[in-house]
């Protein structure tokens, strides 16, 4: 299995043998910064023409097919257009948090992504409440649509952004609860540390029936959380417009754009690492010849497939489901997915108790 | 806590709203206690400018009254004028005025679609009809050289006869559309969420029915068996088979029904039309446009439309120009009046939902 680790470590040993401790310190701190935010980018523009290209196909049309070859630079115009785009703003906006909210919501999709493991050793942050912590800066990000919503001064916009609080904080206790779930078998927090106990099954294979009950609770929390369709009540189109960013043009605008591509990327991402393995290959305790031929693919390849394949299920719902109203969103949340939540966690922690969980 | 009401501007450029016309909201969090429509954003006087020009250069205005469905309004047109001139329409000119009909029936109802799932947030559909409805309107522009507005029935018979083999194509098209029914139905009308969207929502009363006239698939929807095409048959719709659908929920969901029942029926008129359609001549001969005068009268037409009845009301002094054009179109009636019933006590996600249920055509409204 590759293994980061010695590669990394080596990086810091040479960084650390050219100059004083304080200075390595603070320039691998800028190099991780600066990789994580071309990855911030990239996935942006993959994602967007991902989602463009896959509603497409579901549409039966072609999508962007212009610019480049099968239109892959069209994101990156795209792009280009937003940065030099004139910022246009109202003039009764409370321009203090008008301004401050964008940034709200990309410091927390970024922050949360700095605990990702994308294969072994290969991870900014890795600390003993990585998962707490990745949930904790993902709800950041309502802070913002809350105060862009507030602060545009606009009905839809602050409908909107009601609407979102409502609905993500709902939500929350649903991906709260059905990771915690899962991590009755793994007993950590910790990312590194859950990845690992999933080397014999993956823990929707590992916990059967509860594990996958709270698979299917959290893709459907996932996507709430996420604000896409069915849950897009933020943005309704034929109800508000454009919801909590109706007022926000350019690079602002594409601030908000961007990160609800990357919290798709995190949603998924959580659900590949606990649920799926994370970077993990496909292993089944005692295939020793199965799990020997898995490891060849590389881990980061599993877990970019893992999340791709998350990401695919996400578009998938968005372009066949009509959105909920309002109330049946809270209904289906309070109502439904809250109880049934609670008592598969019960499920869980006696199948953990009695040891009835597939490997040791 | 009683919690304060807010005004909502829904309109006039609003991507929910069903063309340019305004509903202004009064809401209490999200449920409205007060709904006003606003119209006068598409007003273009056509009653008016009929008045103005002769009588064949009407012909141009009256296919703009309602965008998605201009052939209604020059049947109905011509019928009324046929009806003050005593001008006979020739057989085949009939069946290929009811084949127009119905095929622009389906272009129409496929909008709906369009509609009434992009309403509820599922584009899908959307694209995929207004994709489907693309091979209507390249018939219609085979048959009449024009894709939207085709001008092509006239008083005394329709304007060109079949290109060759346009019936096959015809057949052909309606085959394709067939199968396609089926995928609309797996993602529309056998989607959970679009029927917890649309069950209840958006009720009409029978009082309600009774004081503002609504007619159409919002009558039938509410179990009324009423459609003008059974009530006063016109053409040839009285020599074909077909069922008038209705439902009895009189809600979103009973009108979505009515709806797709009607584009199998409007499937199954063509195929009869194609089959009966009898050779001939196509038109009774109009004289010079300038010269051609209609002696002195008035005559109602009424016309099933996709939307519900619409009725020509022309009223000529003898002269070359119409002395009077009157429309009563569906829109009118529930996109004004019903919808501000209608839309009280519902919640802000809906308003889109009923207007497109409704059957809203802003154009229509204010012609």
């Amino acid at each position: 299995m590759y293994d980061f680790t010695g590669m990394i470590q080596g990086i810091n040993n040479w960084l650390h043998s050219v100059m004083p401790d304080m200075a390595a310190t603070v320039v691998g701190w800028v190099l991780i910064g600066a990789i994580y935010l071309a990855i911030f980018a990239v996935l942006g523009l993959v994602l967007v023409l991902a989602e463009r290209k896959i509603a497409a196909f579901f549409q039966l049309r072609l999508g962007p097919n212009r610019i480049g070859p099968w239109g892959i630079f069209q994101t990156v115009a795209d792009a280009i257009k937003l940065l030099l785009k004139e910022p246009v703003g109202t003039k009764r906006a409370d321009s203090f948090l008008y301004n401050l909210a964008p940034y709200f919501v990309i410091i927390g999709a970024l922050m949360s992504i700095s605990v990702l493991p994308f294969a072994k050793g290969l991870q900014a942050f890795d600390i003993d409440i990585g998962l707490f912590f990745m949930l904790a800066m993902s709800s950041i990000g309502v802070m913002g649509i809350l105060l862009g919503g507030w602060a545009s001064n606009n009905k839809y916009a602050l409908l909107g952004a009601m609407r979102s609080g409502a609905q993500m904080i709902s939500y929350e206790l649903s991906v709260g609860l059905s990771l915690l779930t899962v991590i009755l078998m793994a007993g950590s927090l910790q990312m590194s540390e859950i990845v690992e106990a999933q080397r014999d099954y993956w823990f929707i294979f590992k916990g059967h029936i509860p594990a996958v009950i709270a698979f299917m609770i959290f893709t459907i929390a996932g996507t709430a959380e996420t604000n896409r369709t069915p849950f897009d009540l933020t943005e309704a189109e034929s109800e508000l417009g454009a919801g909590f960013h109706t007022e926000y043009s350019g690079l602002k605008f594409a601030f908000f754009f961007l990160s609800e591509f990357v919290n798709m990327f995190i949603i998924s991402a959580i659900a590949a690492t606990v649920f799926l393995g994370g970077w993990m290959p496909l292993h089944f305790g005692g295939l020793e010849g199965f799990n020997h031929v898995m490891d060849y693919i590389p881990p980061v390849i599993w877990f970019l497939g893992k999340v791709a394949f998350m990401i695919f299920l996400l578009m998938w719902f968005r372009w066949t489901f009509p959105r909920l109203r309002i109330d049946q969103l809270m209904k289906l949340e309070w109502k439904y997915l809250l109880p049934l939540n609670l008592m598969n966690i019960l499920l869980m922690a006696f199948v953990v108790l009695m040891g009835w969980y597939l490997g040791s | 806590m009683r919690e304060k009401a807010t005004t909502l501007y829904l309109g006039p450029q609003h991507p929910g709203i069903t063309g340019n016309m305004m509903v202004r909201l009064k809401v209490e969090g999200d449920t409205i206690v007060k709904a006003t429509t606003e119209v006068g954003y598409l007003h273009r006087a056509f009653e008016k400018l009929a008045e103005k020009r002769n009588w064949l250069q009407t012909f141009t205005l009256m296919c703009r009254f309602c965008v998605p469905e201009p052939d209604p309004m020059e049947e109905s047109y011509s019928r009324a004028v046929e009806a003050i001139e005593g001008r006979i329409v020739p057989e085949r000119a009939k069946y290929i005025r009811v084949m127009m009909l119905e095929l622009a029936r389906i272009g129409s109802l496929l909008l709906w679609h369009a509609g009434q799932a992009g309403s509820t947030g599922l584009y899908t559909v959307g694209q995929w009809t207004v994709g489907d409805r693309n091979y209507i309107l390249d018939l219609f522009e085979e048959l009449t050289g024009a894709r939207i507005y085709h001008m092509y029935i006239w008083p005394g018979g329709v304007r060109r006869d079949f290109p060759e083999g346009f019936a096959d194509k015809v057949l052909k098209t309606m085959d394709y559309l067939e199968g396609r029914l089926k995928d609309y139905d797996n993602l529309m009308f056998e989607n959970s969420i679009f029927q917890k969207r649309t069950q209840g929502v958006g009720y009409v009363s029978p009082k309600q029915i009774i004081e503002r006239g609504v007619v159409g698939p919002v009558l039938r929807g509410a179990g009324i068996r009423s459609d003008i095409r059974i009530d006063d048959p016109y053409e040839v719709y009285d020599k074909l088979d077909f069922k008038i659908p209705t439902e009895t929920s009189s809600d979103i969901w009973g009108r979505a029904l009515v709806r797709r029942e009607e584009l199998r029926q409007s499937i199954r008129i063509i195929r009869q039309v194609i089959e009966k359609m009898p050779e001939g001549a196509i038109y009774n001969k109009v004289p010079n446009p300038q010269k051609w005068t209609i002696p002195p009268g008035d005559a109602l037409a009424r016309t099933e439309s996709s939307r519900g009845e619409i009725g020509f009301y022309v009223v000529s002094d003898g002269s070359n120009k119409p002395r009077r054009v009157h429309l009563r179109g569906a829109a009118y009636v529930h996109a004004m009046t019903l919808l501000e019933d209608v839309l009280v006590g519902q919640n802000i996600s809906d308003v889109s939902t009923i207007m497109n249920s409704l059957g809203t055509c802003a154009p229509e409204i204010e012609r």
